[in-house]
């Protein structure tokens, strides 16, 4: 029971911090980024290289994927968000093509072999006849923090604001002095450095291979349609919802049904109630 | 005559057929292989226009439907050895099925949520197989051995020629009807076809009906022209991406532009294999794909109705993006 509600709480802070990022984009942009599996993969492999392939400090790593996943957002904004101006369809259609040329490019680098990444804190604890590593705990509590300082940008900075303001209303936020381009870009580099940072984690929580896109970006979206507002609680909420129905179901039923739950709830949750479960306007 | 069909038409259609026919006399045994797949992403890039090009209700789970289709025809003739000209009906009709199941959230939802919905649906159906009776599915590995129904490279293009074809004139012809124009207008807009008297959830349950109706005929000939089937073939972000990017590079809500885009994508693909063996090739056509659809979401078609106006000296209307392509 402890192991249950143990690895539920770690699996729901990775997830949360998986999600976030795609939820930012969701609340400020309006639209689904398909491709924002591929921001999880582009940090994960360019850590992978910066750490393990040359051998440079984690840290460096670190940073390397945040800069690149920066640059990826700031570059999808730039050159498909905006010219496609939020039509909502043709973004996920060439956000989903995206998706798959930056898988294909990962291929054409470190070729289309599975990669371990070695944990980022390594060492083990047991708690409860559990095996905990530091690993898990770490991306818990980074993505702890993370979601805190965020919380914290959004309501006390005056960038913060703004995100919110152009969320809610983007003809209001431009008629009260808002640059709503400049906030969405700034939203969409948050998102790829928030990406980018969990992708590190899930990668040394699962492996690093080029098909690894998928089930982030499935998370998240999960997360977003069952959490639906894309605030930052009710990301926290869902993705614990989910973390712990797959720890149950896995624990209890069976290892194999991980993600038919979570794929269930997607189905049910829209089809019963086409706002999902916090009820904002569908796109 | 129909509305809007002229002999013109059949003409070039017969042109086209007749023309096709001809091939095995012409290529290697090699080059008909790949023409024999691009005949089958043909079937598959239209049954996935015929519901998303026309009506704009996106499906990323596509590969569901067709992945119904292969199961159950294999499973029916491998497991419990049903002569296919049984098999080959009950997946149809299974997946006939199965699109009413996709139909239902099309009932409330729409757009992006749809799209993701139905993604949830090929992810669930990727899962289920592996996990549910892998006795009979075959789990992760899948089938293999499944009757074939032709040998030989010349006959098996025969057959894929000819089911493309017919499918082909049969989306064409009903494009070309009233329900057709009702189909794309509920792509532009919903509310206007329902406020103008229509009942657009029955022209809705018809075009999923047909759409899932061309993906089963598609999937349950192709699985037993392979003769093998496995669920990370077929329920697979790869897959769906090659049907919508042929589908879109031709140019959406045409029958001709999703089958000419089927045909440039395999072939596309065919001459980057030398160069690059694996799944790199993506990275190649995925760009160019990402590239054409930024430049001119209409495809391939729209470009070279536009290049023939200019040649005849017609003003080109200002270009709008069509939120259904």
């Amino acid at each position: 029971m402890i192991q249950v509600i143990i690895q539920g709480l770690l699996l729901s802070g990775l997830y949360s911090l998986i999600a976030i990022g795609f939820t930012l984009i969701f609340s400020v942009g309006r639209v689904l980024d398909l491709a924002y599996g591929a921001y999880l993969m582009l940090g994960a492999y360019v850590y992978f290289y910066m750490a393990q392939t040359l051998g440079l400090p984690m840290a460096v790593g670190m940073a390397a994927a945040i800069a690149v996943g920066a640059l990826a957002g700031s570059l999808k904004y730039g050159f498909i968000v905006k010219p496609l101006k939020g039509d909502h369809v043709a973004v996920e259609i060439s956000t989903l093509i995206l998706a798959v040329v930056v898988q294909a490019g990962i291929v054409l680098i470190f070729n289309d072999s599975s990669k371990v990444l070695q944990p980022i804190v390594p060492g083990v604890v047991w708690i409860g006849g559990a095996a905990v590593t530091y690993n898990v705990v770490a991306a818990t509590l980074a993505s702890w923090v993370i979601l805190g300082a965020l919380y914290l940008f959004v309501r006390r900075t005056l960038t913060g604001r703004a995100m919110q303001a152009v969320s809610m209303d983007i003809k209001g936020a431009a008629i009260s002095g808002i640059d709503p381009d400049r906030v969405n870009l700034i939203t969409w580099v948050i998102s790829g450095i928030l990406g980018a940072i969990a992708g590190v984690f899930f990668a040394s929580y699962t492996q690093l291979n080029p098909s690894m896109w998928v089930s982030p970006l499935i998370i998240a979206v999960a997360v977003v349609i069952v959490g639906g507002i894309g605030s930052i609680i009710g990301t926290l909420v869902v993705a614990h919802i989910i973390g712990f129905m797959e720890v149950i179901s896995t624990t209890f039923i069976a290892a194999e049904l991980r993600g038919v739950f979570t794929m269930l709830l997607i189905i049910v949750v829209l089809v019963m109630m086409p706002r999902g479960l916090f009820g904002r306007a569908e796109l | 005559m129909a509305a809007g069909i002229s002999w013109r038409h059949v003409l070039l259609w017969a042109l086209f057929v007749g023309g096709m026919c001809l091939l095995p006399y012409l290529v290697p045994s090699g080059t008909l292989r790949t023409f024999i797949f691009a005949n089958y992403l043909a079937i598959f890039a239209m049954s996935w226009d015929f519901l998303s090009g026309r009506t704009g209700y996106i499906s990323f789970g596509h590969p569901f439907l067709i992945g119904i289709g292969a199961y159950t025809t294999a499973i029916l003739s491998y497991r419990f050895h049903v002569p296919v000209s049984i098999s080959i009906p009950a997946a149809v009709v299974t997946t006939m099925l199965a699109g009413t199941l996709f139909f239902l959230p099309a009932l409330r939802i729409r757009g992006s949520y749809f799209a993701l919905v139905t993604l949830a649906f090929m992810e669930l159906m990727y899962q289920l197989v592996q996990v549910i009776r892998p006795d009979l599915t075959g789990g992760t590995r899948g089938i293999s051995g499944v009757k074939t129904l032709m040998s030989g490279a010349t006959n098996n293009f025969y057959l894929s020629l000819g089911l493309m074809a017919v499918i082909a004139i049969f989306l064409w012809s009903l494009n070309r009807t009233r329900v057709g124009t009702a189909l794309s207008a509920i792509g532009m807009n919903e509310e206007s076809v329902r406020g103008s008297g229509l009942n657009t959830t029955k022209l809705k349950l018809f075009a999923f009906m047909v759409s899932a109706f061309v993906a089963g005929v598609g999937g349950a000939f192709y699985v037993h022209y392979l003769g093998s089937i496995a669920p990370r073939a077929l329920f697979d972000i790869n897959f769906l991406f090659t049907i919508i990017v042929a589908s879109l590079i031709g140019g959406a809500s045409t029958i001709i532009g999703p089958m000419a885009g089927a045909f440039f994508l395999t072939f596309l693909l065919e001459y980057l294999r030398p160069y690059l063996p694996g799944t790199e090739r993506y990275f190649i056509y995925g760009t160019v794909a990402l590239v054409l659809f930024m430049y001119q979401p209409k495809g391939l078609y729209q470009i070279i109705v536009d290049a023939a106006e200019r040649v005849r000296g017609k003003p080109k209307p200002e270009a709008v993006r069509d939120p259904a392509a």
